[in-house]
């Protein structure tokens, strides 16, 4: 299993490095688990995340609608001391994660978003959020979130899930 | 004030007097003992409550449909799976623990509980490889003789072990090249869903060794359609449910399995707007070939909503006998249901708000509703 760990991970790096961005976005939803490029991705996630989330509003990052949930199953780490994109003090986040395409009302695009879960302490046990939209069965594990994303961490213990921006989906 | 309540005390004593005399006698002391379980009966089931607000303690509650009352616990830890063997005798649950409770060092393994006392007996170490799903039948399973025990591993490299339950032994690894689920069948098959929508079957030979495999072609469409994971047990092998119902119903019973043309859970005006979800979404009494599926209104991404009524479908004629609407009894949605196998059988349903509802599934009708029976009860289990 190693080895097939390790080609996971050679194969995932390699189509990052030698992949536009455009076009990694694009085939991202068939191809990947997708967070195994989150270091690797050069998009200004934080930034937009915070731009969406600086104003209060109906349905916000506390609210189980807001629309960067449309794939999650899980906690909202918003409500646990992190925010929709960054996970709670003392926890790790998830190198691995499952991905979604959530549209957002708000500039009529459709983004694909990384779902990684934060790891090492036990459930948040608060704003449980549970929507599905393009949800797979675990035999397609890019996509699906009934699995423990923490999986691969040293402390396989799950905390809560955040909703990370990798970029537009193209259409 | 005081003469005054002195007053009352000496009127009232005579009362208090006559009341002493005709009082019982005091009760005897207790002896504390330790509960057994009664005989076996075909009306248990095994609730297994994910306890989803505290992961790290999830459990199995042994419940008795015919008296309603919660006979025992079995512990189940960190993202369980569960199964039982299939004398009915032992439950098998494959958990992980952290040595400082929600922290610290894993340690994967399967602790084997015997359902006559509830005391687990043995263990089998795992690698630190288990797969950490939601549950299901097939995350870990026994083969028919009981020989051995088959355990999901995911990292999310996609493999199985085989375990020896009776020597507490890990025999090996089996590489599943990306499929999932360990479906046992014969002596000794174990099968995986793919994504590529086709099943793949690993024979085994006596001690646990590969000895053959082989992919089938496609049966369902993941992209279209996907196929739930939680397959139903049927009489020769098991039926698998899409999110939009279809039915799909693989015989296990020979070398290799054989699928049956699908048929749909819906029609005419029902499709596109009925479809199954739950966490286990059907039941099938195999003797009477029934097949009991949660069924709601909804559309793309509602599979794992539960039914807002209990569809009854025979199984030889693909013909619906019955729609069981539940909130005529005040019960919230099915999540997960489970019928006996005895001829007088009865349908459990945990709802999405942990009632536990008791149906007689001949009829339908309402025999009894524990209110909050668990926390998040997925998945109920009977042999």
């Amino acid at each position: 299993m190693r080895t097939l760990d390790q080609l996971f991970e050679r194969s995932t790096r390699s189509l990052a490095q030698r992949t536009s961005r455009r076009s990694v976005l694009a085939s991202l939803g068939q191809l990947l688990t997708g967070a195994a490029l989150l270091p690797l991705l050069p998009v200004d996630r934080a930034g937009r995340a915070d731009a969406a989330e600086s104003k209060p509003r109906a349905n916000g990052p506390e609210d189980c609608q807001y629309w960067k949930y449309c794939a999650i199953d899980g906690f909202l780490c918003s409500c646990c001391g992190g925010t929709s994109a960054s996970c709670p003090p003392g926890t790790a986040a998830s190198p691995i994660s499952w991905i979604g395409t959530c549209h957002n009302a708000a500039d009529g695009r459709d983004y694909i978003v990384s779902y990684n879960d934060c790891c090492g302490k036990s459930t948040c046990g608060t704003c449980d959020c549970v929507r599905n939209e393009g949800e797979k069965p675990i035999y397609r594990p890019s996509r699906n979130n009934d699995l423990n994303w923490c999986m691969a961490n040293a402390d396989v213990n799950y905390h809560c899930t955040v909703s990370v921006i990798l970029g537009v989906a193209e259409k | 004030m005081r003469s005054a309540h002195l007053f009352c005390a000496a009127l009232s004593w005579p009362l208090l007097a006559a009341h002493a005399l005709a009082a019982p006698p005091p009760l005897p002391a207790e002896r504390l003992t330790v509960e057994r379980l009664p005989p076996r009966s075909p009306h248990w089931v095994y609730l297994y409550d994910y306890v989803f607000d505290n992961e790290i303690d999830a459990r199995v509650y042994l419940f008795d449909g015919d008296s309603h009352r919660r006979l025992g616990q079995i512990g189940a830890g960190f993202y369980a799976s569960i199964n039982l063997s299939p004398d009915g005798g032992t439950t098998a649950v494959a958990s992980t623990y952290f040595a400082r409770g929600s922290r610290g060092a894993r340690t994967d393994v399967v602790e084997f509980t015997d359902n006559s006392t509830l005391t687990v007996t043995h263990e089998i170490l795992l690698p630190s490889k288990r797969a950490l799903s939601v549950s299901s039948l097939f995350n870990i399973a026994y083969s028919a003789d009981g020989r051995f025990l088959y355990a999901a591993y995911m990292t999310p490299a996609a493999s199985f072990g085989v375990l020896d339950p009776a020597a507490g032994t890990v025999l090996g690894e089996i590489d599943t090249t990306g499929c999932v689920a360990v479906i046992p069948s014969g002596r000794y098959r174990v099968s995986s869903l793919c994504e590529s929508g086709r099943l793949l079957t690993v024979s085994l030979d006596a001690q646990g060794h590969e000895l053959a495999r082989a992919m089938s072609e496609p049966f369902f469409d993941a992209d279209q359609d996907p196929v739930f994971v939680q397959g139903i047990p049927s009489a020769h092998g098991n039926v698998f449910l899409s999110f939009l119902g279809q039915v799909h119903e693989i015989d296990f019973s020979g070398a290799q399995p054989t699928f049956s043309a699908p048929w749909s859970l819906v029609e005419g005006a029902e499709k596109g707007h009925w479809r199954p979800g739950a966490n286990q979404v059907g039941a099938i009494h195999r003797e009477l070939g029934r097949l009991y599926v949660p069924m709601h209104e909804g559309g793309e991404g509602t599979h794992k909503d539960g039914g807002t009524e209990i569809w009854v479908f025979d199984l030889a004629s693909h013909r619906r006998l019955a729609r069981w609407p539940l909130k005529v009894h005040g019960l919230s949605r099915a999540t997960a249901i489970q019928v006996s196998q005895d001829p007088a059988p009865i349908l459990f349903a945990a709802t999405e708000t942990a009632d536990l509802a008791v149906f007689d599934a001949l009829t339908g009708r309402l025999r009894h509703i524990t209110r909050h029976v668990a926390q998040t009860p997925w998945m109920l289990l009977n042999p």
